[in-house]
């Protein structure tokens, strides 16, 4: 009974290549179909292209968003059929669940953090690793480090980081504590200084993803606007400013997007670390818990639902803003 | 006309080439460079200090306190018999087979999502049609609802396929346009190109596919490379998928092996050394790959820097 | 030009693509149809012979989820072996899974592709066959003849977290009872007696006071007498002081009773004291259990299965815990295999169900049933523990599990982020918080 490499491998392997090669094939016969029958070329093509998408938007996410929309309305525990009980769910959500205010409150104030410190930090990392000093492609590899690691080894290590103790945090800060009269932190113990940790933890994060994206974003922008620059007698502020910011300001609008949308439904961190329970619970491993730990699938699907509603809001305001400060050179329409 | 730098698009601590001033100036930034840089890099070595120096203990010695940084004796045997540990399991979990699993998952879904991924991007960026920026806007809100309510419903959509305990759902997804934030970021770059290049090969009498694949792709190369290292290591250290989705032990990628190691809910004591043994295991490819990618970044700039 | 060579391409994977599906005879497709296709053989009917429709010599595969680590998974693959190599009807397939372990078997249900038997810890086995994810195996068990079938020979305390109103859903498979592990180094270097079975909470609390030390001088406490941190369950001390937190027949969640307040009480006023033991955070930073591997912590209330009596260079011993007012009761963590009520093989799994069972009994500590609950029991299975047996066994006898209500999740939540959170924290004691905490336990039962 024992399964093969080869068994397990080549079912898989061949289905992924008829797929690609269906995809490929959609995309050019898409594209060449609509022109026949009249659309434009321009609109063809681009409906051609971003078909891939548009198929797996309507297999794999239609049904599953319609599925857990409609759960929302329903008491749901897995193992018998989804009973509906209307907005019960929500109403709960709001007037009874008393972990429900707390969570929010947590999460939103965490994203706050986070999102423009993410941002900020992971820009100056960015800025530090774009130098062409030496072995600074060592620099940058060890900066990624913590991006590679498991994440149950990350929670190991911030277990021993946070340590009271001699963990490295409480060492680093010495001096202040020293100065402020004050006694060294008790992270994870003392309900106050969750979000704080939380936050520095999140802080790690920028040496990761986001970094390497910033910093393919600097590479990206031309030499020679630099030099223009110069020549016009800019000095370094002024180069940042008006040269740096504006070419990076559309990757600097996805970092903050995504900042908006992944800090919201921060998870793993939250997961490996125990919090005290008065501080509350973040809403993501709040709707985890409810789902699976409890099994009220119906309203943690209202809980993820309203979720979504928040990140979508706040998503759309910094749509809107955007046209303000973000700069697309080659945009179309 | 005077020189311009051959540093790399630096932003900060430019020096103006000028007569005698510069010279302190470059000398001190430099040296401010390279202290922030190795301040900031100790939160990251002392960690894989401690990960490294773990993964090398004999078990009776993890938590002896204060903390051991040199263990002695040191356990080299820890990195084979984690792997060693792994195969009583079940007849066949060799680390060859491990590390094969992790790579079959990770090289199709990651080349999948790369292709579709620039096609989608492209189509959004540089093509007008109708409803175009609605779609894009209902592409990020996927991004909105978290994952955990979506597993079953996804789980049952795949068992209708009956894909269960197969690698398909694992790789099969990546077709369908990749992932929402790599679409998103890649047309962000795609966006910040200016079209003059296209628009003058498109006069020079190039077709579409040429444009695309000589032109543009060239020009994005950074965020493909940054894409691609995120891509492989997402894929490289995603666990619920294959838990969710593969029955048989011997299918397991390396992360999900890397488990086995962690406290079970019967209170067996977790193995840290052979966690962290596993976890440098699995650490290692991906800082190799982002160390050969990173280098690659800077190549790609001087194409992207034509003059005239 | 480059275009039409893609295309080429494109065209040539996909015909080859077909060509092989085709040839290779669904070669493809029947991988994923192969597991349904073994167990579709199986008639379903409970009374026909599954032997008959079978036809001789393909074994029906059994799959088993549990959450086993590396080694336990290990040693489980040898018992499966074994049965396996016995068996003509079935073989057992193990399908560890390793982390998220509910979340994994929810999503199996779910869809559909369950394995046949799965483990449960005991707080999970009401909800289940409450909600009929569960198979009931009281009839196929009586059937049986095996000894791990009789449910006689089953603690009563333990087979009870398996039923729900008198239909069994699943066979326990250990009954670990909590014993009290003592450093024989620490109490020598004190002058004092090791604890007996005959100690009290009074002596008990004084042991720990009294080996709470400052050996290095530097003016704070590096040895304490015990550690707790929210385990050992404070139930356990609710039920030696007499009372409860569930009421037998779960019409009740008597936590304000006096003798429930005189347990949770006397948990609160040790934990994270620095008098008896130690601090949150220092737990945080040293570990739990690591602590007393250590050598820094004196007497320690472990699972009998524990290694921490297997410390090299350690000589530890164990005693049952010590009694309270109410007399002397141990928790006993204990978890069942159940089969999933979806399994397209009843009778076969069942079977299988009793023959992991009995080799499962043979190698955990403490089994549950009464027959192998002795001494000689326990070394037969584990010969490390031989120094310790007739300890455990004696524990055995004051074996007490938890009663589960089908809302058990929830019913935790509350009881450990309302009332023991604060309670341990120093920001109300157990009579304050009791009676307002009963009405929103009491709530939840059904």
């Amino acid at each position: 009974m024992q399964l093969s490499a080869w068994e397990s491998y080549a079912p898989t392997l061949l289905r992924w290549l008829l797929v690609g090669g269906g995809m490929m094939a959609m995309v050019v016969g898409l594209n060449k179909g609509l022109q026949f029958i009249g659309v434009r070329r321009e609109t063809a093509r681009g409906l051609a292209l971003v078909s891939p998408w548009l198929l797996g938007l309507l297999i794999w996410n239609a049904f599953p968003f319609a599925y857990s929309f409609y759960l929302s309305f329903t008491k749901y525990n897995i193992f018998q059929p989804p009973e509906w009980i209307g907005i019960q769910n929500y109403v709960e959500m709001f007037t009874k669940d008393t972990n429900f205010w707390p969570s929010l409150r947590l999460t939103l104030l965490y994203a706050a953090l986070n999102v423009p410190l993410g941002m900020v930090g992971a820009l100056g990392v960015a800025l530090l690793l774009n130098r062409d000093v030496k072995a600074i492609g060592l620099w940058r590899t060890i900066y990624y480090l913590p991006a590679v690691l498991p994440a149950a080894a990350v929670a190991l290590l911030w277990r021993w980081m946070f340590s009271p103790g001699s963990g490295l945090i409480n060492f680093l800060f010495q001096p202040f504590y020293a100065l402020l009269n004050v006694e060294p932190l008790q992270w994870f113990t003392e309900p106050r200084l969750v979000l704080p940790a939380f936050v520095i933890m999140g802080m790690w994060g920028v040496f990761g993803a986001n970094a390497v994206i910033l910093l393919a974003g600097l590479k990206n922008i031309p030499q020679h606007l630099y030099e223009a620059a110069s020549i016009d007698g800019a000095g370094t502020m002024q180069k940042f400013r008006f040269v740096t910011i504006p070419m990076l300001s559309s990757t600097l609008f996805y970092t903050l997007v995504t900042g908006i949308i992944g800090s919201l439904q921060i998870f793993t961190q939250a997961f490996f670390i125990p919090i005290p329970r008065r501080a509350g619970t973040f809403l993501n491993v709040l709707i985890y818990q409810e789902a699976f730990s409890f099994r009220n699938m119906g309203y943690a699907s209202a809980l993820a639902w309203f979720l979504l509603v928040v990140i979508l809001i706040l998503t759309v305001l910094v749509f809107r803003s955007s046209a303000a400060w973000v700069h697309y050179e080659g945009a179309k329409g | 006309m005077t020189t311009t730098t051959t540093d790399r698009a630096v932003a900060q601590l430019q020096p103006i080439v000028s007569a005698g001033r510069p010279d302190a100036r470059y000398v001190v930034g430099r040296l401010v460079i390279y202290l922030l840089l190795a301040f900031f890099s100790l939160f990251v070595l002392i960690p894989l200090a401690y990960m490294i120096s773990t993964s090398l203990k004999v078990e009776e010695q993890l938590f002896v306190w204060p903390i051991q940084w040199i263990p002695d004796p040191i356990q080299w045997q820890n990195y084979m018999q984690a792997f060693s540990s792994l195969g009583q399991i079940a007849p066949g979990l060799t680390f060859w087979r491990i590390l094969a699993n992790t790579l079959v998952i990770t090289l199709l879904a990651m080349s999948a999502e790369l292709t579709a991924v620039t096609l989608v991007a492209y189509g959004f960026a540089r093509f007008r049609f109708p409803g175009r920026d609605t779609l894009f806007f209902v592409m990020l809100s996927t991004m909105m609802l978290p994952g955990i309510i979506t597993l079953i419903p996804t789980f049952l959509i795949w068992r209708n396929l009956a894909l269960i305990d197969h690698y398909d759902p694992l790789v099969l997804g990546a077709w369908f346009g990749g992932g929402a934030w790599a679409v998103f970021l890649l047309r962000q770059f795609l966006l910040s190109i200016p079209p003059d290049m296209e628009e003058a090969a498109v006069v020079d009498g190039a077709n579409a596919f040429q444009v695309y694949y000589m032109i543009i792709l060239p020009l994005v190369k950074p965020a493909l490379l940054a894409l691609g290292v995120l891509m492989f290591q997402g894929n490289w250290n995603n666990f619920m998928g294959p838990l969710i989705y593969l029955n048989t032990t011997v299918q397991f990628p390396m992360v999900l092996a890397l488990k086995f190691f962690e406290a079970s809910i019967s209170n067996e004591a977790p193995k840290w050394h052979y966690m962290m043994a596993m976890a440098t295991v699995m650490a290692a490819p991906l800082l190799a790959l982002y160390f050969v990618a990173q280098k690659y970044f800077i190549e790609g700039l001087t194409i992207g820097a034509v003059k005239g | 030009m480059e275009k039409r060579t893609w295309y080429k391409f494109i065209i040539l994977l996909l015909l080859a693509g077909l060509a092989l599906v085709a040839c290779g005879g669904g070669q493809g497709e029947t991988p994923a149809e192969e597991p349904a296709a073994t167990t579709e053989t199986t008639a379903e009917e409970p009374t026909s012979e599954p032997v008959a429709e079978e036809p001789v010599g393909e074994k029906v595969t059994i799959r088993l989820s549990t959450w086993a680590g590396v080694e336990e998974a290990a040693e489980l693959q040898a018992i499966l072996d074994e049965i396996n190599a016995n068996e003509t009807r079935f073989q057992i397939v193990h399908e560890p899974a390793p982390a998220d372990y509910y979340t994994k078997i929810q999503t199996s249900l779910a869809g559909d592709t369950s394995a046949d038997l799965f483990w449960l810890s005991q707080e999970h086995i009401a909800g289940y066959a409450q909600q009929g994810a569960l198979l009931d195996v009281t009839d196929c068990l009586a059937a049986s003849d095996n000894p791990a079938a009789d449910l006689d020979d089953y603690f009563p305390e333990i087979l009870k977290t398996a039923q729900l109103e008198g239909r069994t859903y699943g066979l326990p498979w250990i009954a670990q009872p909590v014993v009290l592990f003592y450093n024989t180094a620490l109490f020598d270097e004190a002058g004092m007696d090791y604890p007996t079975a005959e100690w009290t909470w009074d002596e008990f609390k004084e042991a720990a006071a009294a080996l709470t030390q400052d050996t290095d001088g530097d003016g704070t406490n590096d040895q304490w007498g015990f550690t707790m941190n929210g385990w050992p369950p404070p139930q356990m001390f609710v039920w030696q002081a007499g009372g409860d937190v569930v009421t037998a027949d779960l019409s009740a969640s008597p936590v304000d009773s006096p003798e429930a307040i005189e347990g949770f009480q006397f948990y609160a006023d040790m934990i994270y004291d620095d008098v008896h033991t130690p601090p949150e955070a220092v737990i945080q930073e040293q570990g739990f259990g690591e602590m007393f591997k250590a050598g820094k912590i004196a007497m320690f209330m472990g699972g009998a299965a524990d290694d921490l009596d297997r410390v090299e260079g350690m000589n530890v011993a164990v005693s049952p815990v010590p009694a309270g007012p109410g007399g002397r009761a141990t928790f006993a963590w204990n978890a069942s295999t159940v089969i999933a009520a979806q399994s397209e093989n009843a009778d076969l799994a069942c079977e299988a169900l009793v023959k992991l069972t009995d080799g499962i009994h043979h190698w955990k500590i403490v089994a549950p049933r009464l027959s192998l609950a002795t001494a000689e029991g326990i070394i037969a299975a584990e010969p490390r523990k031989e120094q310790n047996a007739a300890a455990i066994a004696e524990a055995v006898a004051d074996m007490h599990a938890f009663t589960i209500i089908p809302r058990q999740a929830e019913w935790d939540t509350i009881f450990w982020s309302e009332f023991m959170d604060p309670l341990f924290h120093d920001q109300a004691t157990a009579e304050e918080l009791a009676p307002e905490i009963r009405g929103q336990l009491e709530e939840l039962l059904p």
